[in-house]
Order: structure tokens, then C-alpha cells, then sequence
């Protein structure tokens, strides 16, 4: 079996070169669309979570540090419902969106969590909220996928 | 579910549309396709679509891909035995079995971490690169149907 260090499965990123532009011009429209910084680091780290991506979730939990989310917030993503009261209503609703976008096999995506997060974004953040959810759901494919070490590139 | 040849009439409240209102994402949404089927064999790319749609219940897209695969030459049966494809293996040729293998562990990534004997398999039937591109397009109709489900795109709907 192989393991987590070392290198990936595969060299996908030098073996597929033109899929990783347009992969990333998309990642980097959702986030800036979205125009929250910690709220995106937020919903990053929770897909990331739920696919089980460890690449993804040690930048994405550094990248959070950096952007100054406290510790706490970080931890208890795991359990934000838990724990609503570290998080504000607007990234509940993101929250809540993030895990029914993610998890497609169990559901349709409720309208109880869609309309909780249209009241709290307005058309065009929302259309760049579910971006973003849909583009980390892409990074965490390819690098579970590869096998991405932990702070590795491949 | 139409039973009688009237749809059943279905309240769901408009969602939003990405195109329009997330347009940079969208096209680059539309340079990733076209990258990530590069090089793949066009009827293994529909298999795959179509696959990954029926596992995240994406009816427009479910809708789209057998329409397109139909229209290229794919066989009804081949089509309707997708959704059981392990219990029909002499339907589909080794290499489509990995990739359809594949295509249920990188979508299903709740369930597990691509094992081992999925991604041997795979490998053992895909030159790297080839592996590489169908990682991507397993990847990218896994974004199309987030798109489809969360907006409620409905079959049919452009």
C-alpha cells in the first residue's frame, strides 16, 4: 500500500498541463467573486474535511491562519452546528450550503439550506459561493485521487 | 416522475443562475471540460459523465450525456446497464470497468480515499497521461453536476 509522503500516485499536474490553468482561473474567479477571504478559507477547510483531503486541508488551514481566523474556528469547523455561536449567521448559511453541494449522493441540496443561504448573499456572491464550493470539490478529487502529499506538488 | 404523459408539476422556487452571474468561472468552467477530455476515447468520456451523474442525481446532466451518447453510436443497452455496470460486466471492456471503477471512487470521496485496488486498475488499463486526463474529467463532470444539482437545472434546460 502506498502512503501519504513521498510523492502522489502521479505527476498529474505535469502529465494534464492544460487542465490545470482554467482549473485555477476558475478558483481564483469563485474567490474573488465571493469577496470574503476568511468565509472562503471557512468553506474550504469544511469540504475539505468531508472528502477527506489532507493536501487540501493543510493549506487551506494555513491559509485560514494566515488570514486570521483564530484556532478555534478552525477546530471546531467539524462541528460548526455545534457551534453556532463562533460563527456568524452569513457563514452558517455557507456552511450548511458547503455540505449539501458536497455531499450530492445524499441529497438535491434542500431548499431549506438554498434559500438560507439567498437570504444572506445576494445573486452574484451566491453564484460565486457555489463556485467556490464546486472548485474546492474539484482540487479535493485530484489530490485524493493522486494521493497528494502533505505540502507536496506534483 | 411522469406516469401518464403529464409532468407532475413540481413549486420549486427559481435558483440562480452561475453563467450569468459568475461568467469568468463559467468560462473557465468550459476550458476545463475541454481540456480534461483531451485525448480520451469519446465513448468512455460519455460512460464516465454519465456515471458521475448518477451518482450525484444530476437529472440535466443525466439528460445531456445519454442524449449526446446516443447520438454518437452508444447502445441503449450499454446506456440502461450503466447504473448496475459491475453486475453487467461483459457489457463494457476491461478498460471501461476501471474507469467506471474509478469514476465511483473519485466522486464518492465521502465513503473513502480511492483505494489502492481501484487506482491500480485503473492504472493498469491508462498510460499516465491518459489516467491524468480522465482524473480530470471524472473531476470536472463532479463540478458540472454541482452546477446542475444546487442551481436545479432541469433536463433539457440551456
Amino acid at each position: 500500500m502506498s502512503t501519504a509522503t513521498g510523492s502522489a500516485r502521479l505527476a498529474f499536474y505535469k502529465l494534464a498541463p492544460g487542465v490545470y490553468q482554467p482549473l485555477l482561473n476558475a478558483h481564483v474567479a469563485a474567490k474573488k467573486g465571493l469577496g470574503d477571504p476568511v468565509l472562503a478559507e471557512l468553506v474550504l477547510i469544511r469540504a475539505s474535511q468531508i472528502n477527506h483531503c489532507a493536501f487540501c486541508l493543510d493549506m487551506h488551514v494555513k491559509d485560514a491562519q494566515k488570514a486570521g481566523v483564530s484556532e478555534e474556528r478552525i477546530h471546531l469547523l467539524n462541528a460548526w452546528e455545534e457551534a453556532a455561536g463562533h460563527y456568524t449567521a452569513k457563514e452558517q448559511a455557507a456552511l450548511a450550503l458547503t455540505e449539501a453541494v458536497t455531499v450530492l449522493t445524499e441529497g438535491f441540496v434542500p431548499d431549506a439550506v438554498y434559500e438560507r443561504a439567498a437570504a444572506h448573499f445576494d445573486e452574484r456572491e451566491l453564484a460565486h459561493l457555489i463556485a467556490l464550493i464546486t472548485t474546492i470539490n474539484m482540487w479535493n478529487r485530484i489530490n485524493v485521487a493522486i494521493r497528494q502529499p502533505i505540502g507536496g506538488q506534483s | 416522475m411522469t406516469t401518464n404523459g403529464n409532468p407532475q408539476e413540481t413549486h420549486h422556487h427559481p435558483r440562480v443562475a452561475i453563467a450569468p452571474n459568475a461568467p469568468e468561472v463559467y468560462r473557465a468552467m468550459v476550458a476545463l471540460d475541454a481540456a480534461a477530455k483531451k485525448g480520451l476515447d469519446p465513448a468512455l468520456v460519455h460512460l464516465v459523465k454519465i456515471r458521475a451523474s448518477q451518482i450525484n442525481h444530476c437529472a440535466f446532466c443525466i439528460d445531456m450525456h445519454i442524449k449526446e451518447a446516443r447520438k454518437e453510436g452508444e447502445t441503449e443497452e450499454r446506456v440502461y446497464l450503466l447504473n448496475a455496470w459491475e453486475e453487467a460486466a461483459g457489457h463494457y471492456t476491461a478498460k471501461e470497468q476501471a474507469a467506471l471503477a474509478l469514476t465511483e471512487a473519485v466522486t464518492v470521496l465521502t465513503d473513502g480515499f480511492v483505494p489502492d485496488a481501484v487506482y491500480e486498475r485503473a492504472a493498469g488499463q491508462f498510460e499516465e497521461a491518459e489516467l491524468a486526463q480522465l482524473i480530470a474529467l471524472i473531476t470536472t463532470i463532479n463540478a458540472w453536476n454541482r452546477f446542475g444539482v444546487t442551481t436545479r437545472m432541469t433536463p433539457g434546460q440551456v
